[in-house]
């Protein structure tokens, strides 16, 4: 059923894809160092990736999980030992490793239907961890913690061979990606999901499959970390365990947080503002302010970072998406606003 | 075979002395959580913190003829214990006051956020340097029937067990350690029978800071004093789960057990599977996740029972 809020959200749809679609041109005809900004672009878009997953795991069925590097992971090193090692054309591994590495998510899962809250997010920490001990281990394969070089996408017979090709590969999966994901979530499936995560035991009750419907939620976020450790791979074209740690899902915690929890796009919205945060706002400034200040300028970037965080948290708990929503009531209703009271 | 048995020993002796370390920074986890539910991921970087302000004010004791000893130490570390009461205060008004109605996930986003912050400003006062302050000890090594243990350590240890035995009593024989455990059952009921309870998550962050201090300031000595020493918040962690959280022997029995394990696996496993690194780690993560899975609230924690 179609509800009024639901087609004003559509009516976003198309002039967004079209900004997507446009974006790269834009940034060639305005800036030298376009590569970089596409370069940023397409990182921002591969979390995004997995921070929609991360959204409907974490966000909308309440299973925290502190280890989505390590999925991301596992979808890199399949897909890059699965084409370079084993010959699989690109377009194949595309659809086999997700699938592997939900198979993986449906490991991590397991544990998840006895244990709740910040035992799960331990233990999924702890598969993190394992996932990074497991790779170095097996250098045969994976080249230990030197790291793994891996070949460009090849689709169709298409070579993607730089950025702004990538760029183009990546956002379509992105935008397909969020569809799909919002259809879930307005599905019977996701309104199980929420269900579970608003309380067990009345979902158990009025007939949702709690073994069942868990396990599916993290196959799903697995598949999408998946995906996004897959394009990862092909299009950073080098991978090794550096680009998986743990503070790295944390990040992807704090991407969904800010954006805004439970709602698909808050994760968009948050990944893209944590990005675009880090790799292009905190240079500007800490250049800025390692001019007049002696100090190392890491950490300096890890402050900022921090504050604006810290700051976010405290002073807008709803994200950014609520913001935005604030923001469009406001707009609606202006003149006649009522003073909205903060409890 | 005495000798293979004889080293085996050895490593649960140091185990042991390694577990006391995690279980000091689990108490301070299991402090917070046990009052405000929430899991306070910048538990490691309390304790660097601790330890550079009592490393600063023996530093600058140095100077003064009279107080470069044992006397020096003492007034650095009633230093550090003011500051942690002062911190733990700053901090429940910056992070806990603001986000009391919000959900746990934002306090703890918050909390690591706080981690991120700490080691940053930490890193811009003390600069990237690693230093080693001497422990006030001294480095004396005891042996007891073949087996050598540090005099430092024996500090770590019994201070552990003192801190443990301390706030278990504390928890459950005290009027304040009862008002705390019923804020953390119910904020409304507890403030509807007189219990402060603003009053009350001060104390906790403030008790929690004054432990990571106590701790960082044993563990500098041993460990070598950095910024990067709030990682061993992130080994604790599993300790504080694997006892079971908001259990306060349970710090100190996950403690213990994570030690042993991780240096007995170092010590035997390693020698036979040289492929993997550091083949402790994930030991320690297999077994902990293991034993969630039988004990889903940790060994001495209590399963909470909901009702519906």
């Amino acid at each position: 059923m179609k509800g009024r809020y639901d087609e004003e959200n559509l009516k976003w749809i198309a002039p967004l894809i079209i900004l997507v679609i446009v974006l790269p041109f834009l940034l060639r005809g305005a800036t030298f160092s376009y590569r970089y900004y596409l370069y940023v672009l397409n990182i921002a878009g591969i979390y995004t990736i997995l921070t929609v997953g991360l959204d409907l795991l974490s966000g909308y069925t309440g299973l925290i999980s502190l280890g989505h590097a390590g999925f991301l992971a596992i979808g890199a090193y399949t897909s890059a030992v699965l084409v370079d090692q084993a010959g699989v054309p690109f377009g194949l591994s595309l659809i086999v490793s997700p699938l592997i590495t939900g198979l993986f998510g449906i490991l991590v899962g397991f544990p998840a239907l006895r244990i709740s809250g910040m035992y799960l997010g331990l233990t999924t920490m702890g598969f993190g961890f394992i996932v990074r001990r497991l790779i170095i281990a097996l250098r045969t394969w994976t080249e230990g913690s030197a790291g793994l070089e891996v070949s460009k996408p090849v689709l169709f017979g298409f070579t993607f061979a730089n950025d702004w090709h990538n760029y183009f590969l990546i956002y379509l999966f992105v935008i397909v990606v969020v569809v799909f994901a919002r259809r879930v979530m307005k599905s019977k499936i996701g309104r199980a999901l929420m269900a579970i995560r608003d309380s067990e035991h009345a979902a158990q009750a009025v007939g949702i499959n709690l073994v069942r419907y868990k396990l599916f939620a993290f196959f799903l976020s697995a598949v999408l970390a998946g995906l996004a450790g897959v394009l990862f791979a092909h299009t950073m074209r080098f991978i090794s365990t550096d680009h998986f740690d743990i503070l790295l899902s944390i990040y992807f915690l704090i991407m969904v947080l800010v954006g805004g929890v439970a709602t698909i796009y808050g994760a968009v919205l948050g990944t893209l503002f944590i990005v675009l945060l880090d790799f292009l706002a905190i240079p500007l400034f800490k250049d800025w302010l390692a001019s007049f200040m002696a100090v190392q300028v890491a950490d300096i970037q890890s402050l900022i970072f921090g504050c604006i965080m810290f700051l976010f948290i405290i002073f807008q708990p709803m994200g950014l998406y609520g913001m935005w929503l604030k923001m469009r009531i406001y707009w609606k209703l202006f003149p006649f606003n009522p003073k909205i009271k903060q409890t | 075979m005495t000798d293979m048995l004889g080293g085996l020993a050895q490593e649960v002796v140091s185990g042991i002395a390694l577990g006391c370390i995690y279980a000091l920074i689990a108490l301070g986890f299991t402090l917070i959580y046990k009052a405000t539910e929430v899991v306070n991921f910048a538990q490691g970087e309390l304790m660097m913190v601790g330890a550079y302000v009592n490393f600063f004010i023996v530093t600058a004791l140095l100077d003064i003829p009279m107080l470069d000893g044992a006397l020096g130490f003492l007034l650095a570390f009633a230093g550090a214990v003011a500051f942690a009461f002062l911190f733990g205060t700053f901090l429940d008004l910056i992070i806990n006051r603001p986000l009391k109605d919000e959900p746990v996930f934002s306090v703890i986003m918050a909390t690591i956020s706080m981690a991120i912050i700490l080691r940053a400003v930490m890193a811009l006062i003390a600069g990237p340097m690693t230093r080693l302050p001497l422990s006030p000890f001294g480095s004396g090594v005891i042996k007891v029937g073949g087996l050598f243990i540090s005099v430092h350590d024996l500090f770590i240890i019994s201070s552990a067990i003192v801190l443990v035995c301390g706030f278990y009593y504390f928890f459950n024989r005290t009027k304040w350690g009862i008002a705390m455990k019923a804020t953390s059952e119910d904020p409304m009921a507890a403030s509807l029978v007189g219990i402060p309870v603003k009053k009350v998550y001060r104390n906790v962050w403030i008790f929690s800071m004054v432990v990571a201090t106590i701790g960082g300031v044993l563990l500098a000595p041993r460990t070598l004093l950095d910024t990067n020493m709030g990682f061993l918040g992130l080994k604790a962690f599993p300790a504080a789960v694997l006892g079971g959280f908001g259990s306060v022997p349970g710090a100190i029995v996950g403690g213990v057990i994570m030690g042993v394990i991780e240096t007995v696996s170092m010590g035997t496993l390693s020698f036979y599977f040289p492929w993997v690194k550091e083949i402790n780690d994930i030991v320690v993560w297999i077994v902990l996740i293991a034993v969630l899975m039988i004990r889903p609230a940790g060994i001495l924690g209590r399963e909470e029972i909901e009702r519906v």
